[in-house]
């Protein structure tokens, strides 16, 4: 029989839960803070064959007349958690200078590798390698988690970006990324 | 993946040989994936490993800072840290009389920051130079200009880099290793520089590397020097160092003066040689 004791221990952990879910949880979240209003791709197909429909965000970003700021995280990958805590902690800071772009969330994982990633645009849908080609993007050799890419309303990239997110985990190097310093 | 501590190699002991094996060169842990690191520092900026090395290479000798003679061109983020594109211009016309003779590319933060020299002739007609580097944390990457009067010339650029979550690089066709490969890409002009591509296919492992699958270290293992030379007469040599990306790649130009071989005599870290070479004209 459970003891009184154990029964308010119960009760404190699951009032704690219920109480501050989003402290507890917050800093384990996948993927783009809420604070962006990002909008959110699940890949469609099995693990074989991840593919990641651009489209819908394409035509969104024209409508809105945003740039696209798109994100590619891995939920098992542990420098997407680093960067999405850094968005995280410094919304209130960034997140005016993210109203220009629209943030696009492509939730993949380690397991998706560049033969498996596939981006679709339209009517077309290419391996990680081919997209990345089609682009000019000199991130086509190999694929890192997280990979982050800069477009204009019609699908320009609008600079090269870094395998990675490591060098712009700070405000300032940032606003670096947002402003397109090269 | 970051590895996560560093073993005595022939990097350190290159590092001893230029005399900066004395800094505090913390574990790879720790200067992967950096980010967060100082961000407002500036392209001409000078640096504490700098400073060691300015007096290792050139004693009190005078350098000029600045783009006048010889720019560097690299960018602020590359694509991946281990193969970042740089580029030598040199702002001076490649005359018997007044030559670029020397130079030295460097990277300050690296485990071994001198990346490369390059011995240069008149031959080269315009001492430009692009290759690839691993830049290990954000540093300086700096070009220094030796001319044939003396004088020093300096360049640089802060280049950021860091990890992520990657595959390990293609090590499935060890049987290629050292194959030497020449392209030129336009038509050779006679009497005037011509471009020319020169790739050699190998690993240059740092020896830093962890083999995800043995849980040991790859060893250290390099392209130490390339001889270049047109129709018997040297193009220029380049002593090398693993700071140079996996196939070290240099695009150089040389002038023809008639038809003749490109050719390039290769030594890697475990003596072996290679060559490679082609007809032009």
């Amino acid at each position: 029989m459970m003891s009184l004791h154990r029964r308010r221990r119960l009760l404190g952990c699951v009032c704690c839960v219920a109480i501050f879910p989003p402290l507890g949880r917050a800093e384990e979240a996948r993927g783009i803070p809420p604070a962006y209003a990002p909008l959110v791709v699940e890949p469609s197909g099995g693990p074989e064959r991840a593919e990641f429909d651009l489209g819908p965000a394409l035509a969104r970003a024209q409508r809105e007349n945003k740039r696209l700021y798109v994100y590619l995280g891995a939920s098992d990958c542990p420098y997407c958690r680093r960067y999405e805590n850094f968005l995280r902690k410094n919304a209130a800071e960034l997140g005016p200078h993210f109203k220009p772009w629209l943030v696009v969330d492509l939730h993949s994982s380690l397991a998706t590798n560049a033969q498996r990633l596939f981006i679709r645009v339209g009517g077309k849908s290419q391996p990680y390698t081919e997209f990345q080609r089609s682009i000019g993007d000199e991130r086509s050799r190999m694929l890192v988690y997280p990979t982050v890419w800069l477009f204009d309303p019609q699908l320009k990239p609008l600079m090269q970006m870094p395998a990675g997110t490591g060098t712009f985990e700070t405000v300032e190097e940032q606003l670096e990324i947002l402003q397109l310093v090269q | 993946m970051p590895s996560p501590m560093k073993p005595l190699t022939d990097c350190r002991r290159r590092a001893f040989m230029l005399g900066v094996g004395a800094l505090p060169l913390t574990p790879l842990s720790s200067r992967a994936a950096i980010g967060g690191l100082p961000s407002n520092t500036g392209h001409a900026d000078l640096s504490p490993e700098w400073e060691l090395l300015r007096g290792r290479l050139f004693g009190t000798q005078p350098i000029t800072a600045g783009a006048d003679r010889v720019q560097l061109i690299a960018p602020l983020r590359a694509a991946y840290g281990a193969s970042v594109p740089v580029k030598i211009v040199s702002k001076l016309a490649q005359t018997p009389e007044l030559h670029v003779r020397r130079i030295h590319l460097l990277v300050d933060k690296n485990p071994s920051p001198l990346a490369a020299t390059l011995e240069l002739t008149p031959e080269v007609g315009q001492a430009d130079f692009e290759t690839r580097l691993r830049v290990d944390e954000y540093s300086h990457v700096r070009v220094v200009s030796e001319l044939s009067n003396g004088e020093l010339h300096m360049d640089s650029r802060f280049v950021k880099t860091s990890g992520g979550c990657s595959a390990p690089p293609n090590r499935d066709s060890p049987e290629l290793i050292g194959r030497t490969i020449f392209k030129l890409p336009g038509p050779p002009k006679m009497g005037a520089p011509t471009t020319a591509d020169l790739t050699v296919v190998h690993p240059n492992d740092t020896g830093f590397e962890l083999n995800n699958v043995t849980v040991m270290y790859i060893p250290s293992y390099f392209v130490r020097t390339i001889a270049v030379s047109f129709a018997g007469r040297k193009i220029f040599d380049a002593d090398l160092d693993f700071s140079l990306s996996e196939n070290p790649t240099w695009r150089f130009n040389f002038v023809p003066h008639g038809p003749g071989e490109l050719r390039a005599e290769v030594v890697d870290s475990k003596e072996r040689h290679f060559t490679g070479s082609l007809k032009v004209g």
